[in-house]
């Protein structure tokens, strides 16, 4: 059947190169007014400098994107222009002012102004208070961004789309990574909205669940070239992760569990003054122990008061049955506990530093005498880590913000690693990275349990949570409302699990 | 041949290649189109004008590593040399107590540095303002606003000695400063995780740094090379003013910027900081053999400044 609705995009040819690299390798696709278009690829395909350049933000070296402005083609020079336009796109790493309010970001640079001249903070308040509702946040207009969650700030650079009047193309960067399922619903019917005003939408996503339930097409990108667009009817998971990765996976979840052994860990009476409250649990020896909840149960809260990073009330710390005094992270670490954390940008890693000092920064003490460090061990032990870890780079001494978001996430792991812990807290350890590089983490996890080592695995994806888990907590509002073990979770809804992580007071 | 292609590439990116080949240029250049230049009393005098800057550019830099910066490092250097004259002019104290009581003093104001920083959370810059600005006053009090001399010989002697004729003993002390820092930086875990601290205070923390006693000993070992500075300044002026070291901390900075230390933390090293020191010293001083007013040398260093920093966005931009 073929497709009537007017072009809205077109895109020629496009090549973009980077020293080394070439980021995009003659691409070409078309964009119909009202499609619901995925772009799918693995990181390092090419979607994020496609989007830059269909924004404007980047120029192409060659080829060109035109866009249908009102029976006219045009083209985008600048992200002016694209705004212009009514081009917009919500960017996946949160880029708004984090020290201004709600209301003011989403205004920024287009404030409304009053008679005098001057800003109209009224008319932005009242109108940043109908996308709050519209958008079911419960925040104020006033609130600074700076205090919000993380997931509330996703939320914020979404909606943040809504308040322009003229929309004509949306592209949506992996919306989706920071959300819990309930905010995600949200989004879906915004999208929906607008695909019903004609709005067209390029939707980048490593979720294909997600993909099959709101696309209307899908384009594949692999390593800067298009490999095909199809409709949604006539591709699988299956089918399309074979197209973007170039082999098959049936079931990425797929892995050995063992036997647990002896307790690791035990947690008794924790409570902080309000993220949780009263916790009890225990990690086993070669156990993944999931966590399921929405943003805002106390789930990571947990974890760093384990680890120190935060404080807690009451409550003790048992490891190996033994009571443990936990002040601070370097304390975790002596008692074996590695944390990895939710924000690896802004916790984990040292961006501006070499993979070579990222991963030896927890444990320098290990490689030194009277405080100085052998240099010789260092790089062996970053080169030794680096390829049991399977970090793609040319050299430890590449930076870390240079790596992609997997590997940037396995250097994290390799740090973690070096002061060899019995027991790991992994926090969403597979945000905005490409299957092939989850599947390599949920390998490693698998190599980890075998060595004994208990994992404590934090994600708001379900299918994640509950393909790799033994034994699964459910928190809502601070506390554990469900726990299932090996045999329940076989049988197990993901209705069932969202069901209990909603329960309110 | 591929390689070696590499290697060159590699080693223009490098801020000290650039720096060294500047320095070098304009070394010739000046010895061959004037007479004064290349003369052992100019040659002296040029290591000499760089010893005093160079100690502080040195403390600058591993501040400027962990993302801080700290604009009261004149006014310690000052305040160190003013009670160093005091105590050996008013006082009979022993000679070696007397440079221990300095050094102290300016130890004890950069741990002060320190806690309002890490535990007031002021920002540095504001931090360091303030204190900068207390310890002129103090400076003006304890010595009633007037030049004081009457040092020790030993401090007389030792700004006019030199190392086998050639090298003079406070660009020695300088340079072994440098060579200290330098190994604590590579060689240390305090120097790696100074670089840690920089790239950001949150991955410091959780990677079980200690991050407040890091501060408050990165300020103070600032203080330390003050102290030092304080004592070389009272060999060089052979006094103390009270106006000691004032202008010294913004050249420091400069030189340590120069030398390829990123203001935004992480990134910085003493190789780069050396030379930064010499070039800034070596334009001034060439500047004055070519017959150059002051005032546009002046001009001159800060367009240096102003460039430096834009070639190391510029390649950073690149980079990202």
């Amino acid at each position: 059947m073929r497709d009537t609705r007017d072009t809205i995009l077109k895109i020629e040819n496009v090549c973009k190169f980077y020293p080394g690299v070439k980021a995009l390798n003659n691409v070409s696709f078309e964009l119909k007014k009202g499609e619901v278009r995925a772009l799918v690829g693995e990181n390092g395909a090419g979607k994020s400098t496609l989007i830059k350049c269909i924004m404007g933000v980047e120029k192409p070296d060659k080829g060109r994107i035109l866009m249908n402005y009102n029976g006219e083609w045009v083209c985008n020079s600048n992200a002016l222009e694209a705004q212009k336009h009514g081009v917009y796109a919500n960017y996946q790493n949160v880029n708004i002012a984090p020290d201004l309010s709600i209301a003011e970001n989403y205004f920024l640079g287009h404030q409304p102004i009053n008679k005098l001249g001057l800003v109209d903070w009224k008319k932005m308040f009242e109108d940043s208070k109908r996308i709050i509702d519209k958008f079911e946040m419960k925040v104020n207009p006033t609130d600074k961004i700076r205090n919000l969650p993380i997931a509330m700030q996703a939320m914020v650079t979404i909606s943040k789309i809504a308040i322009n009047d003229d929309i004509r193309i949306v592209i949506f960067d992996e919306p989706t990574a920071l959300l819990e399922n309930e905010k995600v619903e949200i989004l879906f019917k915004f999208i929906n909205e607008l695909k019903q005003k004609g709005v067209s939408i390029i939707y980048v996503s490593h979720r294909l669940e997600e993909i099959m339930d709101i696309c209307d097409s899908v384009t594949i990108l692999k390593d800067g070239t298009y490999v095909d667009t199809k409709p949604i009817e006539e591709v699988t998971k299956d089918s399309l992760i074979s197209m973007m990765v170039g082999r098959e996976m049936s079931d990425i979840y797929n892995i050995r569990h063992m036997e647990p052994g002896e307790e690791l860990l035990r947690i008794e009476n924790f409570s902080d003054s309000k993220h949780f409250k009263n916790i009890n649990f225990t990690l086993r020896k070669g156990e993944i122990l999931g966590f399921v909840g929405l943003v805002g149960a106390g789930r990571s809260e947990i974890m760093r008061a384990i680890c120190g990073v935060e404080k807690r009330l009451t409550g003790d710390i048992y490891v190996r049955g033994k009571k443990v005094n936990i002040k601070n992270p370097s304390d975790a670490l002596k008692h074996g506990i590695g944390f990895l954390t939710e924000d690896r940008r802004e916790d984990g890693l040292a961006l501006i530093l070499p993979i070579k000092t990222n991963i030896n920064m927890n444990s320098y003490d290990m490689i030194s005498k009277h405080g100085v460090i052998s240099l010789k061990k260092e790089t062996e032990r970053a080169e030794d880590y680096s390829k049991r870890v399977n970090v793609k780079t040319p050299s430890i001494m590449q930076l870390a913000g240079n790596l992609s978001g997997g590997n940037q996430q396995k250097v994290v792991i390799a740090k973690l690693l070096c002061c060899n812990p019995d027991i790991l807290i992994f926090d969403e350890p597979t945000v905005g990275i490409d299957i092939g590089a989850k599947e390599e983490i949920y390998k490693l996890m698998e190599k980890l349990t075998a060595q004994g080592k208990g994992i404590i695995l934090i994600s708001s994806y379900l299918p994640e949570v509950m393909g790799l888990a033994d034994r699964l907590i459910v928190m809502a509002q601070g506390k554990i409302t469900a726990q299932y073990g090996k045999e329940e979770l076989k049988n197990l809804k993901e209705e069932d699990v969202l069901r209990k992580a909603s329960i309110e007071d | 041949m591929g390689k070696t292609k590499n290697s060159f590439k590699d080693l223009i990116q490098h801020t000290e290649f650039t720096l060294g080949a500047i320095i070098v240029l304009l070394f010739v250049v000046t010895s061959v189109c004037t007479d004064n230049f290349f003369t052992m009393y100019n040659i002296t005098n040029l290591m000499k004008q760089c010893a005093i800057t160079g100690v502080l550019a040195v403390a600058q830099t591993f501040i400027i590593i962990t993302g801080g910066i700290d604009i009261s490092g004149g006014a310690i250097t000052g305040l160190a040399c003013m009670v160093l004259a005091l105590l050996q002019r008013d006082t009979n104290m022993n000679f070696w107590l007397t440079l221990v009581i300095a050094i102290v003093v300016a130890v004890f104001a950069g741990f002060v540095n320190g806690i309002i920083i890490y535990d007031f959370k002021v920002p540095a810059m504001i931090a360091t303002l303030g204190m900068s600005t207390i310890i002129r006053g103090i400076i003006k009090i304890i010595s009633n606003a007037l030049t004081v001399s009457g040092l020790d010989k030993r401090i007389l002697n030792m700004g006019n000695s030199s190392i086998f004729g050639v090298l003079p003993t406070l660009a020695v002390i300088w340079l072994i400063v440098a060579l200290i820092i330098f190994l604590i930086l590579k060689h240390t875990i305090f120097g790696r995780n100074l670089y840690v601290i920089g790239s950001g205070i949150n991955v410091a923390k959780l990677s079980g740094i200690k991050v407040r006693n890091m501060f408050l000993s990165v300020y103070a070992l600032a203080g330390l090379l003050y102290a030092v500075a304080g004592i070389m300044l009272a060999a060089r002026v052979q006094s103390a003013l009270p106006t000691g070291g004032e202008g010294y901390d913004m050249n420091a900075i400069a030189a340590a910027v120069i030398g390829g230390a990123s203001l935004s933390g992480g990134r910085g090293a003493i190789s780069g900081t050396l030379l930064g020191t010499i070039l800034m010293v070596l334009i001034n001083n060439a500047g004055v053999q070519f017959g150059l007013n002051t005032h546009v040398l002046e001009i001159t260093s800060g367009i240096l400044i102003v460039f430096s920093v834009t070639m190391d966005m510029m390649k950073n931009r690149k980079k990202a």
